[in-house]
């Protein structure tokens, strides 16, 4: 059947089935790989997007629940000077090391200063606490966060 | 290939899953886990998929002058951002994490009826009561009720969750704790939740320990007549009967649960 809704700003329609993955379709009929699959299993934040302004596991939505939705992913959100601060921050910080949790990671730190003007140690943990990274220990990611509240970041 | 609906209205979807057995969908947090059978889906699923999530009737918080009333969509996201009473809103924002409580729903933990579902314990000790729809008709039975058992409820094939009332009540103070392996984004091994108004009217639930939550209301009358915290954990222990799993163990969960309580409840006393 057809399925609309906007990616990245603009309007698109695909045929494609209620019950194909929302991941499946960005990653496979868009081409747009920023967007990742790690568990499939809605724990570990890799394949994050955002449906009308909110953070949502791909992997966890099928496109019936994505009709008519405005859905950003990374490569859109890369494009914005909100992401670009975020992006400083994670490489000054020495936030990255193989980067697949990286674009899920950036966008649950935006959707973290959506919450809090300057999140606690605690309100970062609980923010992230659905991204999984395999490499940096979390702690260059924590000092990422905290050196955007040092600079006065704010969501927009 | 197996069919798939997306109504938007209540009526639409009660005609669909009356003329047959269907799968309803909501936030899918949980259906989607259950992989082994989704993958693949497009073709094995043997009943027809209904999407709910389009009916957005379903999708506000109100409240009467006795009742606030919770549309089955609610998000786990916006039970924890509303108006409601704290000792509502700080459970749901300890659900999960913050991606799966903007698309996981308030029906949906209910009706899955996990064990380990979170929400349960909650709207059990504040005495909800959910209303089921069905062509033929609705119904509206206490949360007690509804649920039979691990992932057991009394909900018929054609019966769609609609709406969740939760009583308004005067109590002035709660207690939440959920114990998993991290602090987030874990189920729980176990749960405790207290509320209550000073020492005159109180309910305490035990969630994730047996397979249904633990809630006495003989208990809690004989607590509020006699404050005895041994006799209320001796009572609480001749109920629990928790097992081994993966999770944790028997004796783990039964003494923090006992535990928790009893902490919490002398230092209400002590302040009385
Ligand atoms: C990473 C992760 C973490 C989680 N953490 C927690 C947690 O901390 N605590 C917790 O309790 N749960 C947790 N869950 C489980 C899940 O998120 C919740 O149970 C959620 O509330 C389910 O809602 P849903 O809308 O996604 O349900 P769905 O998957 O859409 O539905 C669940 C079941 O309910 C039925 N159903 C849904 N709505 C209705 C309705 N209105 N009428 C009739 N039937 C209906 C469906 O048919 C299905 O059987 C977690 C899940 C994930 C993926
Ligand atoms: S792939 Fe979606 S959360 Fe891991
Ligand atoms: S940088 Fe490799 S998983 Fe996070």
């Amino acid at each position: 059947m057809k399925i609309d809704f906007i990616l990245n700003g603009n309007a698109v329609s695909i045929e494609s089935t209620y019950t194909r993955r929302l991941l499946d379709v960005i990653r496979e009929d868009f081409d747009l790989t920023g967007t990742k699959e790690g568990c499939a299993e809605g724990e570990c934040g890799a394949c994050l997007v955002f449906m009308d302004d909110l953070l949502v596991n791909s992997c966890m939505v099928p496109m019936a629940n994505a009709v008519g939705k405005s859905v950003v992913t990374i490569e859109s959100f890369a494009q914005t000077e909100a992401y670009k601060s975020i992006e400083n921050a994670f490489m000054s910080s020495g936030a990255v090391q193989c980067g697949y949790c990286t674009p899920g990671m950036v966008m649950a730190v935006y959707e973290l200063f959506k919450k809090y003007d300057a999140p606690t140690l605690q309100q970062v943990k609980e923010g992230l606490s659905g991204n999984l990274c395999r490499c940096t220990g979390y702690q260059m990611i924590f000092e990422a966060v905290a050196m955007l509240v040092k600079e006065g970041y704010r969501y927009d | 290939m197996i069919n798939s609906y997306r109504p938007t209205t209540v009526e639409e979807a009660l005609q669909l899953i009356h003329q047959k057995r269907c799968h309803i969908f909501a936030g899918g947090t949980d259906l989607m886990i259950r992989k082994r059978q989704w993958q693949g889906a497009e073709r094995k699923f043997t009943q027809p998929v209904v999407f709910i999530n389009g009916i957005d009737s379903l999708k506000n918080i109100e409240e009467t002058d006795t009742h606030y009333i919770i549309g089955a969509l609610v998000t786990q996201t916006e039970m924890a951002e509303s108006h409601l009473p704290e000792y509502i809103r700080v459970p749901y924002a300890q659900m999960s994490h913050p991606a799966i409580r903007n698309i996981a729903t308030v029906g949906g933990n209910i009706v899955n009826a996990a064990s380990v579902a979170d929400s349960i314990p909650i709207l059990l000790a504040l005495d909800a009561e959910v209303t089921l729809q069905s062509v033929e008709g609705e119904r509206t039975i206490p949360l007690g009720a509804f649920i039979l058992g691990k992932y057991k409820t009394v909900r018929k094939d054609n019966e769609l969750l609609t709406y969740i009332h939760i009583p308004k009540k005067n109590y002035n103070a709660y207690y939440y704790k959920k114990i998993g392996q991290r602090k987030a984004s874990i189920l729980s091994k176990v749960s405790v939740f207290i509320v209550h108004h000073k020492l005159d009217e109180i309910a305490i639930t035990i969630g994730a320990v047996n397979p249904m939550v633990i809630r006495s209301v003989q208990l809690e009358k004989q607590f509020i007549k006699d404050h005895s915290i041994p006799d209320l954990i001796q009572g609480f222990k001749a109920i629990l009967s928790g097992v081994n799993d993966k999770r944790s163990t028997k004796d783990y969960r039964e003494t923090v649960a006992i535990n928790m309580i009893k902490t919490y409840l002398e230092g209400v006393i002590n302040e009385l």
